[in-house]
């Protein structure tokens, strides 16, 4: 059932890619709960997916929260991946299979495990899509079936951080590098409003080292990415949507947790100042 | 939504005051498309009193560029605030329309 059906709109949420920034969509959640507004689809990109993956699982947002402290730590990211990085540099020596992350996956696939391991997109409590990218062709690709897990881990493979994972016959990579803020599907399933909660990679004052140099430049091409993307499915469509764009007002590193809280509630400014609009548009359908 | 029309010599100005989304979206495009179709289409579109926008607002909005060029004139945003001038900006607007900080300064580049 749909608007378009002449019944109540179906309503998505959207989260897009951006690390650790996408605990916002806690705050989002938090005001929907609060609100007694159901999602009728939720669709989630990198960061953005794990949250997804949450809510469709019917966690509570506490138990979120606590998750999202347990899942952004250090250990994630500080085991190198040295047979990687060698058969990068030495294809030779080493051989290269065509894929590359410095940093090796099992921390966080642990770190994944806790909400993720085991759980199917069957089990969800409401529909969850996963965007990711095909390593081969560029493609976006949608995942909406088999392990949340598999979906997860490829669609925050990270370039050069975490090695691409496969799905099926794919290699994947993290979702961003085609489709940051994927409303377009969220479209495609037949959403009538879309809750679109969005994040632009910052940009560093200064660039001091060549990782920093690579992450820029992955900045460059994903914002302009979003943007481009944004503008087209924003005009292209009957679908409305709600831009849910939270304001940082200071930087928020990869590993700042104690700023979770000032980025949940950042969140949840954002979603309150589009409730008035959202709340009229349900109640005229 | 409240819109109010102001003709200069030239030039028409279009206050526009509210919210620019799908529940008014209808009730600007027709206002806009007035204009265009009754010959005045070197429009300033003043969204300082705009406090919010949605795609569908932004439909109307982008409707009135097309056929406002399309018979030779142009339509022209000004005094976005910030909330506003972000979406716009992330939605392409800012790259496709012209838009001004002061809607004086938006007149003024239609030239005389």
């Amino acid at each position: 059932m749909s608007a378009a059906d002449g019944g109540a709109p179906r309503v998505a949420l959207v989260i897009g890619a951006g690390s650790v920034k996408c605990a916002a969509a806690l705050g989002l959640w938090r005001v929907l709960k609060r609100e007694g507004i159901d999602i009728d689809l939720v669709v989630g990109c990198s960061g953005g997916s794990i949250y997804a993956g949450v809510m469709a699982l019917g966690l509570g947002v506490e138990e979120c929260e606590e998750m999202t402290h347990g899942l952004w730590r250090r250990e994630i990211t500080e085991r190198a991946d040295w047979r990687s990085m060698l058969g990068a540099l030495f294809p030779k020596l080493f051989g290269f299979n065509g894929r590359l992350g410095m940093v090796h996956d099992a921390p966080l696939l642990k770190a994944l495990s806790t909400p993720f391991g085991g759980r199917d997109f069957a089990e969800t409590k409401i529909p969850l899509h996963v965007v990711a990218t095909d390593l081969a062709n560029g493609e976006q690709v949608t995942l909406s079936e088999g392990s949340i897990l598999n979906a997860i881990r490829a669609s925050v493979a990270i370039p050069y951080v975490w090695q691409p994972w496969k799905v099926g016959e794919r290699w994947l990579l993290d979702g961003c590098l085609s489709a940051p803020l994927p409303v377009d599907v969220a479209m495609r399933e037949g959403a009538d409003l879309i809750l679109a909660m969005g994040f632009e990679s910052p940009y560093p004052r200064r660039i001091r080292s060549g990782t920093r140099y690579a992450f820029q430049i992955n900045s460059i091409y994903t914002n302009n990415l979003l943007r481009a993307n944004y503008a087209f499915h924003n005009l292209a469509h009957h679908a409305e949507i709600i831009p849910v764009l939270p304001e940082f007002g200071e930087n928020i590193g990869l590993f700042d947790t104690h700023k979770f809280p000032y980025v949940i509630e950042q969140g949840e400014r954002a979603m309150e100042a589009q409730l008035p609009y959202l709340k009229q548009l349900l109640a005229t359908a | 939504m409240e819109i109010h029309v102001e003709r200069h010599t030239t030039v028409t100005v279009v206050r526009i005051a509210g919210s620019v989304d799908g529940l008014t979206a209808d009730t600007l495009l027709a206002a806009l498309q007035a204009e265009v179709d009754g010959g005045h289409v070197r429009l300033v579109g003043d969204l300082s009193a705009v406090d919010y926008t949605s795609s569908a607002g932004l439909r109307a909005l982008l409707a009135t560029v097309k056929q406002a060029r399309q018979k030779g004139g142009d339509f022209r945003l000004a005094g976005a605030v910030p909330q506003v001038s972000r979406v716009l900006e992330m939605s392409g607007f800012t790259s496709i329309l012209k838009m001004y900080e002061e809607v004086e300064v938006a007149l003024a580049s239609f030239g005389s």
